[in-house]
């Protein structure tokens, strides 16, 4: 408990801009060199949207850190590779940046397919290997022992406050049958499957169990058969297009689910307008709220926003989550170099508990969080924190209202 | 085994998704007709078309079915100088295999300008009528799939009668039959195969207009429905406009009842089993004539 409460104030201490001051002199003499950081992002490419969005939850780290006096007297320096998007690439930047630029520290990724082959190479150097954006299991079936993964929860564990409530509920409310679409896709699909299997131990039986390819465009087969099953509880294991067509084809069938919810579609800005503003009671699990009440994300938020002109989304707090956690280490160690630092820094990762931007944060031996998402309701036009109880900004509705 | 509504709502559906098939498929055998053209760019000008019916609906609040009457016109313009500037270039002995190659040429181009216009994101036009649906004994119907059909069915007749009732469809037809003979009887089939292409290219604007009522749209969409159109024409009988309808309603309506037993994904493979099936047990097809020999 108080190393954890340690780490908190490690943690408050920084982001709240704090700054010890010549902490780090015993390091030798070259306390006034930045720490430089390598990172290699897929800014071009299949995944350059996210890619970018991540770089820029770094550069507001770095900035962020670098105004309140840097990190343990030095100034912090990214330097940024392109790995568009490519798994031999993200190998060769890494080895680069780690063996030939003899960077100080390294900062992960985007997405599963970049994050493995590069934790690989941090792991064979043994540097601590905190990554934004790597949720899917093979992830943590490698054996990786330097390896966190920066955010609440992976793809599974999402749905674990609304499993809870849902369980929660007196058996003559809570609903009985539930009916499940997923895109073929490993995230899409963990989120949706996580609450089924959670949903199915606790005796809610599954009616509707469908899988559709990601170029599906036309969703009025699987409407059909959730509308035929009358079920109690939708869950759509979506992305963002799929999940809107999929309830416009729900709409036109007319059928009323009790509870309704979906991974990442009812979060985006244009979701409303998208279904005919018919949002009302629509639920959302969530990674990372703007509103969220955590001690560094109202910082977080005014700074970005002065930065880059808009607020972050989930992508640009991963990355600036990412940024918090080494820096909680580091401060703690009180060191930042290659070598027997990275171990202290490893082992101190894996023994706290870190105040994020995204809640507190800690991992088990895999490097996977152990925390889930918030779950997220429209709740009169607006889409608010439900669950968990004590972040909620509104209150969980139940029977979900027609649409 | 599925229950009685069930099925009934999939009959539905699948007789308003056959529609919309034949819609899309018709301009697709009646370039074959015309001049042996494999027109691998068609379902990209259907997603040009959906598209230019998203962007007049965003931008000036235009239904998609009043910018219609501009994307028509422009499309059969497009047509015929896509045909009498480019496709009337290809050697006729090689023709048809150097038309996949210049039609996929264009569709990448198209592909290529939407993706460079309007970004790889996907879109939907967002109608007042979007989630509106009629009951019809239990079932329902939604208000935009029947707006399809009914283009589909106004496109498919408009098309019928213009090729067995007008001089220019007896032209276009005796053209298709044979050319030479068309020829020697005076009619100029340079001209009617380019206002033929012209044609085929106007269904395109009326069948993405059709898509874009329901569905998303995205550049790279095309390559999705390219596969299945193909094979609806096969199934058909190339060149024949009555036999791609049939086949697409008969496929529309396997691909929806498939999809209770099998789900989406593997429903989809209809198409290509209709496909091998047809090739390999009568290639001519199995409802147009020998190669298009009649409409």
């Amino acid at each position: 408990m108080s190393k954890s409460l340690k780490a908190l104030a490690a943690a408050m201490i920084l982001t709240l801009g704090a700054c010890s001051g010549g902490g780090g002199d015993d390091t030798g003499g070259n306390t006034d060199e930045p720490i430089v950081i390598g990172v290699s992002l897929p800014l071009t490419g299949d995944f350059s949207e996210p890619g970018k969005g991540v770089q820029q939850g770094y550069e507001a780290w770095a900035k962020i850190v670098n105004d309140s006096g840097g990190l343990l007297g030095r100034q912090v320096e990214l330097k940024i590779l392109d790995d568009q998007s490519n798994a031999d690439r993200v190998v060769a930047d890494y080895e680069q940046l780690i063996g030939k630029d003899q960077v100080d520290l390294v900062f992960g990724p985007f997405s599963t397919r970049l994050v493995v082959p590069s934790a690989r190479v941090a792991e064979e150097y043994g540097m601590l290997f905190v990554e934004p954006a790597g949720a899917a299991k093979e992830v943590f079936e490698q054996g990786f022992k330097n390896l966190f993964y920066a955010a609440p929860a992976v793809a599974n564990d999402h749905y674990n406050h609304l499993a809870e409530y849902i369980l929660a509920m007196p058996a003559d409310q809570r609903p009985k049958t539930a009916a499940y679409a997923a895109m073929d896709d490993p995230f899409a699909q963990g989120t949706a499957y996580g609450l089924k299997a959670k949903l199915e131990a606790g005796g809610i039986k599954t009616v509707v169990n469908e899988v559709y390819p990601p170029n599906t465009t036309d969703f009025s087969g699987i409407a059909a058969k959730v509308a035929d099953a009358k079920a109690d509880v939708l869950v759509g294991g979506s992305q963002y297009q799929d999940g809107v067509n999929l309830i416009v084809a729900l709409q036109q069938l007319g059928y009323q689910p009790k509870l309704a919810a979906f991974s990442t579609a009812p979060t985006n800005p244009e979701f409303a307008k998208a279904v005919g503003n018919k949002t009302e009671g629509i639920l959302s699990p969530t990674g990372y709220s703007q509103d969220a009440q955590y001690p560094s994300n109202k910082e977080f938020v005014e700074k970005f926003t002065a930065q880059f002109g808009k607020a972050p989304e989930e992508d640009q707090a991963n990355g600036y989550t990412t940024g918090q956690v080494v820096a909680a280490a580091v401060t703690a160690a009180g060191c930042a170099e290659q070598g027997d630092c990275q171990k202290k820094l490893v082992d101190w990762v894996r023994a706290n508990t870190v105040e994020t931007v995204v809640g507190p944060l800690s991992w088990d031996g895999t490097g996977k969080p152990k925390g889930a998402h918030m779950i997220q309701q429209w709740v009169g036009g607006d889409i608010k924190i439900v669950l968990p109880a004590d972040v909620k900004e509104a209150e969980f509705v139940f029977p979900k209202p027609a649409w | 085994m599925p229950s009685g509504a069930l099925l009934f709502q999939s009959v539905l559906l699948g007789i308003l998704l056959g529609g919309l098939y034949a819609l899309l498929a018709s301009g697709l055998t009646l370039y074959f007709g015309i001049m042996r053209v494999v027109m691998i760019a068609h379902s990209a000008f259907l997603i040009l078309a959906a598209y230019l019916g998203w962007w007049l609906h965003e931008r000036a609040g235009l239904d998609p079915l009043l910018a219609m009457l501009g994307t028509v016109p422009l499309f059969f313009g497009a047509g015929v100088l896509l045909q009498r500037v480019l496709l009337t270039r290809l050697r006729p002995a090689t023709l048809t295999m150097m038309s996949v190659l210049l039609t996929f040429a264009i569709a990448l181009l198209i592909e290529g300008l939407l993706g460079y216009a309007f970004t790889g994101t996907q879109r939907r036009v967002q109608l007042g009528y979007g989630s509106a649906s009629l009951e019809v004994f239990g079932a329902r119907v939604a208000v935009v799939k029947l707006i399809a059909f009914g283009l589909a069915v106004v496109a498919l007749g408009t098309l019928y009668v213009l090729m067995k009732r007008t001089r220019f469809g007896w032209a276009l037809r005796a053209t298709i039959q044979h050319r030479d003979a068309a020829r020697l009887l005076g009619i100029d089939t340079d001209r009617v195969a380019g206002y033929g292409f012209g044609i085929g290219l106007a269904t395109a604007a009326i069948g993405g207009t059709a898509l874009s009522l329901d569905t998303t749209i995205y550049p790279s969409l095309h390559w999705h429905w390219i596969g299945p159109l193909m094979a609806i024409i096969v199934v058909g009988g190339l060149g024949s406009v009555p036999g791609a309808a049939i086949a697409a309603m008969v496929l529309g309506m396997a691909q929806s009842l498939l999809q209770i037993p099998m789900g989406t994904t593997w429903a989809q493979t209809v198409f290509y089993v209709a496909l091998f099936a047809t090739l390999a047990i009568r290639p001519q097809g199995f409802f147009g004539g020998r190669l298009a020999q009649r409409f």
